[in-house]
Formats: structure tokens, sequence, C-alpha cells
């Protein structure tokens, strides 16, 4: 399958305050990401996983051009354009009708958007003149859906999507999700568990202190690492990086980027 | 996907918010009660101020335009960027093809109508009551400089306002920056003035005195307040504070652009 995406040695730090030096406005690199190398393929569902922290949100806003960043292979305003977004549990809120919200987000593409359209396929259509403090949170989702679905993009990132939903309202959004990969829509997707993206995602890019430890099918994945089908995060983490699962404890490192490992926990 | 669309969506759901119903009431009690108590012919002013034609109604019932409509200009705006951030709604704005710097001038545009609207119709029944009361109305020119001056009052502080709402974190510091801007121009700006005036060695126990208007003067064109009087006392033939014309088009000029782009700045390196 073509390529539609590619990220080659992509690496952005947060900038973070630093109460070291006598100047109150000096700032040094906090965490972020670390050479990162992805390939979008069209049509495929990728799932970025990896425990808090990892940089999943970093990289997708890095993906979407919410920092300006090198080392894609296109421009970001071709990014802003094609690449529809959806933020991890955006609380849409105000007095203002869904439709007004969604036409006021309309209004920053350069294309024509059918609002109406847009609210039928994600299930808003009949709560289209509600006021969006009394959407829940399924449907705060769905309005981050449906923004993220505007302008038919190319590539569809979305951060964590399925964090708030029942397991109905997750099912439908994953069938969603298959019917717009089979239309040759390609989809980045995050999330913490490997359990949320097992029957999804096509590949999958194990994320751990800014770096991606490992990428591929999941079954190549749990293969090279010698790890058995139910096998979730924590195993797949401690074998790239050769902790054991009772050693795992919540200290945070002070340093924000741990050195690349080799599977089995070597330094690169 | 222009600035002007945006605006008109943005100002549409600024008018309707819950908050319009406090500002409305406030605007129109200042506003349209001090026509009417101003345009009186018994009334007696203090400070020996003379109200004997109806731009000088106008310009006398500014002090309280100057306390209402900036601090509903406050009001609006505080949240302008801040509410966006917090919920995460500005990550899916800002991840739109339009330019950053399109949709910084939107929501000006959109936030600065939403005040100066009410603030442009009350002071058209204004003008009314003072005609009822008076007899008289100000002239065009009168009116046009009243109505610039006060969009450009409004626009001055819904751009601050929007400037210290992306600055602030959290809805609290955005509260406090703007209202402390708001205090610092309305409230304390006298403090400033007389503390520069001393430091200069002009005397502070006159406030009358040619050399204390003439500093106090030069001080207001530092201050949004202070360029809106500037502006509105140019048709007036009795008051003359010795600022030439020249200057103070130019501090409405800077005070016009300086916060816009520093506002548009801002919005074109800011992270959600």
């Amino acid at each position: 399958m073509e390529p539609i995406l590619n990220l080659r040695n992509v690496t952005w730090r947060h900038k973070i305050r630093d109460y070291s030096s006598w100047k109150p406005w000096a700032k040094r690199d906090g965490a972020g990401i670390y050479q990162i190398d992805l390939e979008v393929k069209s049509g495929t569902i990728l799932g970025i996983v990896g425990p808090n922290g990892a940089g999943k949100t970093t990289l997708i806003r890095v993906i979407c051009g919410l920092y300006d960043c090198d080392g894609f292979d296109k421009p970001e305003s071709y990014r802003r354009k094609f690449i529809g977004y959806m933020p991890e549990q955006v609380r849409w809120e105000g007095r203002t009708s869904v439709r007004n919200a969604l036409s006021t987000i309309a209004e920053m593409r350069a294309s024509f958007i059918d609002v109406d359209k847009l609210l039928e396929t994600v299930g808003l259509y009949s709560r289209s003149e509600d006021m969006m403090d009394n959407l829940s949170q399924g449907m705060r989702q769905r309005m981050s859906l449906a923004c993220a679905l505007m302008g038919n993009p190319e590539v569809i990132v979305m951060d964590e999507p399925l964090n708030g939903l029942d397991p109905l309202a997750q099912r439908a959004f994953t069938n969603l999700m298959k019917q717009l990969a089979k239309k040759g829509v390609s989809i980045i997707i995050s999330s913490h568990a490997v359990s949320d993206l097992e029957t999804l995602a096509d590949r999958i890019a194990l994320m751990h202190h800014g770096q991606i430890l490992i990428e591929g099918t999941l079954s190549d994945i749990r293969e090279k690492l010698d790890l058995e089908d139910d096998s979730d995060i924590v195993e797949m983490i401690c074998a790239v990086t050769g902790i054991e699962p009772d050693d795992i404890t919540l200290e945070v490192s002070q340093e924000s980027l741990l050195p690349l490992r080799k599977i089995g926990g070597e330094e690169e | 996907m222009s600035s002007t669309n945006l605006g008109l969506l943005i100002f549409r759901e600024r008018i309707s918010a819950a908050r319009m119903m406090v500002i409305w009431p406030l605007l129109a009690i200042f506003i349209l009660l001090s026509s009417w108590g101003l345009s009186d012919p018994k009334a007696s002013l203090p400070a020996e101020i003379v109200v004997d034609s109806a731009y000088d109604v106008m310009f006398t019932s500014t002090a309280f335009i100057i306390f209402s409509a900036t601090l509903g200009a406050v009001l609006i705006s505080f949240d302008g960027i801040s509410r966006d951030r917090i919920s995460g709604v500005l990550e899916v704005k800002l991840s739109q093809p339009m330019k950053r710097s399109t949709y910084a001038k939107s929501l000006i545009l959109g936030h600065w109508g939403a005040i100066f609207v009410p603030v442009c119709i009350l002071n058209i029944i204004s003008i009314f009551v003072i005609w009822y009361r008076m007899g008289e109305l100000p002239s065009i020119e009168e009116l046009f400089i009243h109505t610039l001056g006060t969009a450009l009052l409004l626009l001055w502080y819904t751009t601050i306002q929007l400037l210290s709402s992306s600055l602030a974190r959290d809805m609290g510091s955005s509260i406090a920056i703007g209202i402390g801007a708001w205090m610092l121009f309305t409230l304390l700006w006298l403090i400033v003035t007389t503390v520069v005036a001393g430091l200069s060695g002009v005397g502070v126990e006159n406030l009358n005195s040619p050399e204390y208007i003439r500093i106090e003067g030069i001080i207001d064109l530092f201050s949004p307040n202070g360029v809106y009087h500037h502006l509105l006392e140019m048709p007036l033939d009795d008051i003359d504070r010795g600022i030439s014309p020249l200057y103070i088009s130019t501090a409405a000029i800077a005070w016009s652009i300086i916060p816009i782009q520093l506002f548009i700045k801002r919005i074109e390196r800011l992270k959600p």
C-alpha cells in the first residue's frame, strides 16, 4: 500500500521553565518525542500505544501541525488541510447549539462543509439544536469526531478516542473507523491499552519515554518479543526495556528521554 | 475562510451568552441614566462642569461609558481564549487550515462587536433622550468623533483582554489580569499621573495648574481611557490641554496597532 505520510527523524521537545536560571524567562528542553520514524499507509489503521507520558499526544499534535516540526514529507499546510484531528476528551460547552458550534469550526476550513451531513454521520442530527452544555460525554466525543471528519480528510488522527465511551459507543466507534479505512482513509489512533486496538489496528507502534520502541503488526510484535497472545502494554515494555514487571514503581525519571534500547534492554 | 464570517459567528455566540443578561442592564443604567441626568437643565454638577449643549452631555457621560462599557469588554473577552484552551476546543480550532492570524482577527472582531453593538444601540437611544430633554442634537462631526472614539476604546480593551486571556493558563489568572488592567487604566491612572508629575517637579497641590494639566495630557497618551478623552475633546473649543492632534492620532493608532499585532503574534505561537 502507498504511504500517505512519512515521518523521518522527527524530534520535538516541550520547553519548560528553567528554575535553575536567574533569568525568569529562561526555558530548557523538557519531555517530548525523539527520533520518530513512521510510515502511514493509505487505508490502514495505525495504533500508537504507550503508558501515560510516553509522548503519544505530543506525536499526534506534531503530526497535525499544532507544533512546528521538521521531518515530514508533507508540509504543515497540507497536514492541516488533509489531516482530521480528534483530541482527547474535549469538553464542548456553552449556550451555543451543536449546529452553530460545528458551523464555527467549519468556517475555519477553505472548502464548503455540509454540517447536516456531518451531524448525521456521527449520529447527532436529532440533537443539533441542543445546547452544548446539555451533551453527555459520549455526545461530546461525537462532536470531536465530526470536527475530525470535516473536509474529507485523507488521514484521521485520534487521541485516545475510546476513553469515556460505554461499550456500545465504543463498538459503534470502531465500526465507523473500519468503514472509513475501507474507503481509503488512513487512521492513527492512540491508546494506553493494546486491548483497545486489538481488533481495530492493522499495525501498532509502541511508545515509551518519547521514543518508538517497536513497530509492526500485533502478532509480529508478540512474536519478536516472545510474548503470549493476550499480552498487553506492560509485558511489551518490560520485554523491550528488560525491566521486570515486579520492579515497576510509580517513580518518575528526572530524565525526560531515556536512551534508545534494543529488544532485551540493551542500550543502543 | 474569512475573518469577517468567523468573526460574525463568534459575535453571535458572545452576544447570546448568559453574561449579556448582566452587561445589558449595566450598560443601560450607566449610559441612558447618565444622559437623562446630565441633560437636565437644572442639574448642578461638581468641579464647575458646565453642560450646555448636546455634545457636552455626551462628552460628560463618557465617564460612565469608560466605567461600564470597558468593564463589559473585560467581562465578554476574559475567557475568549482561556475557556477554549481549558476545554480542549482550542486544539480543534488551531488544527484547522485557517491561518492563525486570520483566526486572531476573527476573535478580535467577534468579541469587539459583542460589546460595541450594545453600546452603540444605547448611545443612539441616549441621543434621543438628550433631544427629548434639551431639544438639541449633536452635529454629525461630533457624533462621528464620539462613535469612533468609543469604537476604538472598546477595541483596545477587547484586544488587551484577549491578549491576557491567551497568556493565562487558567480562568482565575485570566480574570485577574483583565480586571487588573481595567483597574489600572480606569481607577489607578490618577495615581500614576500624580506620581509622574511629582517626580517631574510639577506641583500636585493644584490639579488645575497649567503645568499639571499639560503633564496629565501627556501621561494620558499612555492610557486607552486618556487617549479616548483626548479624541473626544477635539471638537470642544473650551478644552485645550496643549497636546497636538498629531500626537493624539499617533497614540490612537499605536494603541490600535500594537496590542492587535501582539495578539496576532501570540496566537501564531500559541501551543494548545
